[in-house]
């Protein structure tokens, strides 16, 4: 890989300039470079190698608090980080600090902005879930008449999933629902003895409207494009050297990387777009050296933001001109608004007796999904949207011993042993496109670069927690059904933000008077500037997002290939 | 044999270019070796932070909770060594003082009871002694008015538990592996992994040492 010079050089103009290299940045690099396009992608953060950095096999004896974390360093250095359960003893360095990297919100209004600054992004940690929106998702605004249309349907987006798909590699089990269709789907993974037992309950008692599935999952269930199936090692999240679930690092960089037209910066942190007012176009961007503070500058003929939402409206937000003094791209003035996230952390966990003489091997990645059901097959009269649920099964293990009185040889014989099994459902909720949600620059506030921090207002709404309330209830009633006891309701919603799910604020849509891009991912105001991360939602459904993402990042970089072809950009 | 196999298969071949085309990923990876380059051994040496007497003390304390059978014991999995690193960096100074009272005050008890170290007691009057604090820990976790998280005899166990079970041979005894290379998700029990005392489980641990967050 090539590494750019020092100084931006003022001759220098590449094809194309990609900012971030996290999971929509490492698509935009390898469609890009594919296509023929020289193209520059500048990261933020510091360069990842798989072989250093990750940490995936380091037992628990090996690390000096066993997995229990240096808290002191975290409470000093990651306070909101450390909020993340992938913010860990060995997983921590692949997250920001949030001393350099401020934000700010309104006391009664937490939100918890969970980063990871470095080649590779957020796809390194990230929890690899991969579903399909559906036309339920992408009518529904227009459905409820909420917020904007959506710009794009099913069937626009339907190719661009399988296109990726079938290079990331997602193992599930087609099952041929409407609301969560299909995809290019490598071999599932197994579900526990227990998860079987209640798959079969809710297809019982439930199953004209509801049904249980593996999940779908960005690891491998066999050998794919070169990289090796899941050894079941557990800890995704702090990196895997045999490149079984996708990343960028792992899949999308090293096919750009192949292509020779690409190169990549580390180290430089984009604080604005340039924009030309003569011509009507952008014509780069302004960086900082993270570690020597120099000022560059790069130009492109095509600039695509693939920083994660709140980084990229954050650059347009700081790209201030006389033709734009609300933020680049915003003549609409919605820049900065609708922020979603998932509501996450309701449902309800079950104690399963009966099972003791079953088990299972290994660390499974992945863990169980129920589709949402809320308003598909089953209508609810408090709440529009749904959400689906995550869940997991396991057997209690040694930290029981601390809940248990005794001591001695009998007492570790007894821990040696798993406990009761245990099966959780977690439901993800969509969360609705509120202008009052919104992110601006914070005139106070600047982060370690100079750069100004954003304060972010956002909070539940009610029918975000009156559908969090009904997803505690239904998973109680399926839990139950499968022999479950000792259901404990789960009715706490955490902040927004944790989930990661953090979208919109540069939403695409139809009007230009009422979005910042078009359905190609294309601000309207700049026809060569697209954003291709997760700002542009409208909307944000219930499924975790990334995958489409994925998709639409693929599809805007085809759409500017064609229309700089037709002399459009 | 499924591990060494898997170690074996990885462990073929070393080294990888900076950013790996795919097909090379059986370069990717040599295992052993360089999960002793990324993090040297934890807790040799003398302790930090306990006294001679203390570690004593807590070494003997911890392998009544947690004896030598057919496998090690805590003394023997490192326990004292855990603790200590927590004592040093993990706590914070009022519970580690706490905590350290509280050791001291095991070794008063055994003196004035039977003119011995703690250490120096033997297995039967030792065993008398912690069977009185565990007893006491009990009764406050029956009575809903107490908590009984933040006492001595808690921190005890819950270190004891964590320092052992984490350990490579406390490990062992739970049938943990590296790299299991197969996920069987319904198994008879004699295959099982719990996952326990692993950090990189996929969610948020079950147990979380109190306080840390």
């Amino acid at each position: 890989m090539s590494l750019a010079p020092a100084a931006g050089r003022r001759q220098e103009v590449w094809d194309a300039i990609v900012v971030g290299s996290g999971i929509t940045g490492g698509w935009a690099a390898k469609e890009l470079t594919e296509l023929g396009l020289r193209t520059l992608v500048l990261e933020a953060g510091p360069m990842i190698v798989p072989e250093r950095d990750y940490v995936e096999h380091v037992p628990p004896y090996r690390m000096p608090y066993r997995g229990w974390n240096d808290r002191k360093a975290l409470a000093a250095e990651q306070p909101v980080q450390r909020e993340c359960y992938a913010c860990d003893e060995m997983g921590r360095k692949f997250f920001v600090n949030d001393i350099e990297n401020p934000y700010t919100t309104p006391d009664e209004k937490p939100f918890l902005w969970i980063r990871g600054r470095q080649v590779g992004g957020r796809s390194i940690m990230w929890a690899r879930q991969s579903y399909r929106l559906s036309d339920l998702d992408f009518e529904a605004n227009a459905r409820d008449g909420i917020a904007v249309d959506w710009p794009i349907r099913y069937s626009d987006l339907a190719p661009w999933y399988a296109h990726v798909e079938e290079f990331v590699g997602i193992s599930g089990r087609p099952e041929g629902l409407p609301q969560l269709p299909d995809g290019v789907l490598l071999p599932p993974m197994q579900m526990t003895c227990v998860e079987n037992a209640v798959k079969e309950a809710i297809a019982r008692d439930f199953g004209t409207t509801r049904l249980m599935t593996i999940g779908r999952t960005a690891v491998l269930t066999r050998d794919h494009k070169g990289r090796s199936a899941c050894h079941y090692c557990g800890p995704c999240h702090r990196g895997c050297r045999t490149r079984s679930y996708f990343s960028s690092l792992s899949a999308t960089l090293p096919a750009a990387e192949a292509t020779g037209r690409m190169t990549l910066r580390p180290d430089s942190v984009v604080h604005s777009v340039i924009w030309d007012p003569a011509r009507g176009r952008v014509t780069g961007v302004r960086v900082m050296d993270r570690q020597t503070g120099q000022d560059l500058e790069f130009f492109g003929e095509i600039v695509m933001l693939g920083a994660s939402a709140l980084e990229s409206t954050r650059i347009l937000l700081n790209s201030t001109s006389a033709d734009f003094p609300d933020g680049l791209a915003n003549s609409s003035g919605v820049l900065g608004r609708y922020l979603m996230d998932h509501t996450m952390s309701t449902g309800a966990k079950a104690k399963f007796p009966g099972w003791e003489n079953h088990g299972y091997t290994g660390e499974r990645p992945n863990g169980i999904y129920i589709p949402r059901f809320r308003n598909v097959t089953e209508p609810s009269a408090d709440f529009i949207r749904g959400y689906g649920y995550q869940g997991w099964s396991t057997r209690q293990g040694w930290s029981r011993g601390l809940d248990m009185p005794g001591f001695g040889a009998e007492y570790k014989r007894r821990l040696t042993e798993p406990g009761v099994w245990e099966f959780e459902l977690g439901a993800f909720g969509e969360c609705l496109p509120r202008e009052e949600n919104y992110i601006e620059l914070d005139p106070e506030r600047v982060d370690a670069w100079g750069i100004p921090a954003l304060r972010i207002h956002c909070e539940w709404s009610d029918n975000e927690r009156l559908m969090m309330r009904d997803s505690a209830d239904r998973a109680a009633e399926m839990l139950e059904a499968g022999g479950g006891v000792d259901v404990e309701l789960l009715t706490d919603l955490t902040a927004p933000g944790l989930t990661i799910h953090e979208m919109g604020t540069a939403r695409m849509g139809r009007d230009p008077a009422t979005s910042v891009l078009n359905g190609y991912n294309q601000a309207w105001d700049a026809p060569n500037l697209f954003v291709i991360d997760g700002a542009a939602m409208p909307s944000s459904a219930c499924q975790n997002p990334s995958l489409t993402y994925m998709a639409l990042t693929a599809r805007a970089c085809h759409y500017a290939l064609w229309a700089k072809n037709r002399a459009e950009l | 044999m499924r591990r060494r196999r898997a170690l074996e298969i990885i462990g073929a071949a070393a080294g990888a270019p900076l950013l790996m085309p795919g097909g090379a990923v059986a370069r990717a990876v040599a295992l052993g070796q360089r999960i002793r380059a990324v993090t040297g051994p934890v807790g040799d040496g003398p302790p930090a932070t306990l006294t001679p007497a203390q570690a004593r003390t807590l070494t003997a304390l911890a392998e009544v909770i947690i004896p030598r059978t057919d496998t090690p014991g805590a003394s023997e999995a490192g326990v004292t060594a855990f603790v200590d690193a927590l004592l040093t960096g993990w706590l914070d100074a009022p519970d580690r003082d706490r905590f350290l009272a509280g050791l001291d005050a095991v070794g008063r008890t055994a003196r004035a009871a039977h003119a011995a170290d703690f250490a120096d007691c033997t297995l039967a009057q030792q065993t008398a002694l912690v069977a009185r604090m565990d007893e006491d820990l009990d009764r406050l976790r029956r009575d809903p008015d107490e908590d009984e998280r933040g006492t001595f005899f808690h921190d005890m166990k819950r270190f004891t538990l964590a320092g052992y079970f984490t350990s490579e041979p406390g490990l062992r005894s739970l049938g943990y592996r590296i790299i299991p290379g197969a996920f069987e998700g319904c198994v008879i029990l004699d295959q099982y992994g719990t996952g326990e005392g692993r950090p990189g489980r996929q969610r948020r641990p079950r147990m979380r040492p109190g306080g840390e967050r």
